[in-house]
């Protein structure tokens, strides 16, 4: 029994990305089907990084393909990634050498927004993207000691500076900049703006699918400067399950809807507790504070880390636990949750009902 | 999220902006009208009582409309007035209650025995 490229095309209108929850004809991602004789070959490019399943997803199409294809003879399915660059809005200089922003901020500070930054950043350079962290806690840069880096970026031209590189990631940190751990940035707020500015836009960043800026907590003006000059996609809320905390992440929250960010989900950090001598599980800041939250503004949940000891640790000491230990339990949902970030800012790419208005001058 | 627009026109010879949101509703504000409700401090104050009344701006125009994120924009004036953000929000409210809050303003024009003419 012979077919063509439609039968084709309608076998995989049934087939469900179980990132996207879209099919894959309406998701775009099948390209260049090409049928001789009774063999299929045809691409499958995703919009978002997913190294980690490319193979599962071969797999499955593959598998697809052959019961929704009576008849076939050897089916071939490769599968890659390309990340899309999203739409800005006009006025904001766009940042040279960088496809998306994610903005990860939370309400209250402590609540380990620093530590699901440079993880999710590490996680989605684990999928294959190319992967920046600029770090726009001015006061309390944390960037540095997590990575791992130490020492000065380097200036080519004078004008604009490297970004520092380690684990694969390239980053930025008024922390460079600054001689020992104990120099404090006493600063008023313009020029911890203009800082902010020039660590974006004065480094060298090179051909980025994603710069994760790591915030500083609270609704001010770092929040406020990134909100009106920086071209952001959208900004992930870190908070813990705990009453106290989910009422500033409510805020900030609150905030970015009001400069007109969008809201890819929420990361619910220490949702339990996991005792390293006897393993228990255990809820110490209570349950279900994330989801309560995500459900009263209809945002999506992203997921949930546990606090773990390792987390910290091997944060602390410069090897966060997606690359210390790549292949366990906490590394895996780090990279669930950056998967779930990437689909959404590709969806969000693609949308341009946020972008800026036209403006037009009549002289009626 | 507030609505969206998707166009801003400015009518530079009868002094007015039009504005239309994603629903197709679209509202002609008179540039006079926006700069005596300028959200800036300088003219709405810190709060409820401590508006300024602007006068004598019957002949103002607009030099500039500058982005702000994606949430407002910024119009500078050529009377040199450029501190009110006016966020999609506000625009739409002065849209929707122009007409009373027009006749408020002439109320307190006239109340203060001012003018709306700029005076030579």
């Amino acid at each position: 029994m012979s077919f063509i490229e439609t039968d084709v095309q309608s076998a995989l209108k049934n087939l469900i990305d179980p990132n996207t929850k879209k099919d894959f004809v309406s998701g775009k991602s099948v390209k260049n089907i090409k049928i001789s004789g009774s063999d299929v070959a045809l691409d499958i490019l995703l919009g978002y990084p997913a190294k980690s399943v490319w193979d599962e997803i071969r797999a499955m199409v593959e598998a697809h393909l052959k019961t929704s294809l009576p008849g076939a003879g050897k089916i071939s399915v490769s599968v890659s990634s390309k990340v899309v660059p999203h739409a800005v809005q006009r006025g904001v200089k766009l940042v040279e050498g960088v496809k998306n922003i994610i903005a990860v901020a939370s309400g209250k500070g402590g609540v380990g927004k620093s530590t699901t930054a440079v993880n999710l950043a590490l996680a989605l350079a684990a999928e294959g993207a190319r992967v920046g962290v600029l770090d726009a806690d001015i006061y309390g840069p944390s960037q540095p000691t997590m990575l791992g880096i130490s020492g000065q970026p380097k200036s080519a031209d004078g004008k604009s500076i490297e970004p520092m590189t380690n684990h694969g990631l390239q980053a930025m940190s008024i922390g460079f900049m600054i001689d020992g751990d104990d120099t404090p940035m006493v600063w008023r707020g313009p020029m911890v703006t203009q800082a902010l500015d020039q660590l974006l836009h004065q480094t060298r960043w090179d051909n980025l699918d994603y710069l994760v800026v790591d915030l500083p907590p609270g609704t001010g003006d770092i929040q406020l400067t990134l909100a009106q000059k920086v071209p952001v996609t959208g900004a992930v809320i870190v908070t813990t399950p705990q009453d106290i905390a989910l009422m500033d992440a409510r805020k900030g929250l609150k905030m970015f809807e009001k400069v007109g960010i969008k809201i890819v989900g929420i990361v619910e950090n220490m949702s339990t507790h996991i005792c390293s001598k006897c393993g228990h599980e255990e809820h110490i800041f209570g349950a279900g504070g994330g989801e309560k939250m995500c459900a009263d503004y209809n945002v999506e949940f992203l997921g949930g880390l546990p606090l773990d000891i390792r987390i910290r640790e091997q944060t602390d000491s410069g090897n966060p636990t997606v690359v210390a230990d790549p292949d366990g339990n906490i590394a895996k949902v780090y990279k669930q949750i950056a998967r779930r970030i990437a689909v959404k800012v590709a969806e969000m790419a693609q949308d341009h009902s946020a972008a800026f208005p036209k403006i037009v001058v009549q002289n009626t | 999220m507030s609505e969206q627009p998707t166009e801003i026109k400015l009518h530079q010879q009868s002094r007015l902006l039009e504005i239309t949101f994603e629903s197709d509703v679209c509202y002609q504000l008179p540039y006079e009208f926006l700069r005596v409700y300028s959200p800036s401090a300088d003219v709405s104050g810190h709060g409820l009582g401590q508006e300024v009344l602007q006068v004598g701006k019957m002949e103002v125009g607009i030099s500039e409309l500058i982005p702000v994120g994606s949430y407002a924009v910024q119009i500078n004036f050529d009377d040199g007035h450029d501190t009110g953000l006016y966020t999609w929000e506000y625009l739409y409210k002065l849209g929707e209650n122009q007409a009373a809050l027009w006749q408020d303003y002439l109320d307190r024009v006239a109340a203060a025995g001012a003018s709306r003419e700029s005076r030579p």
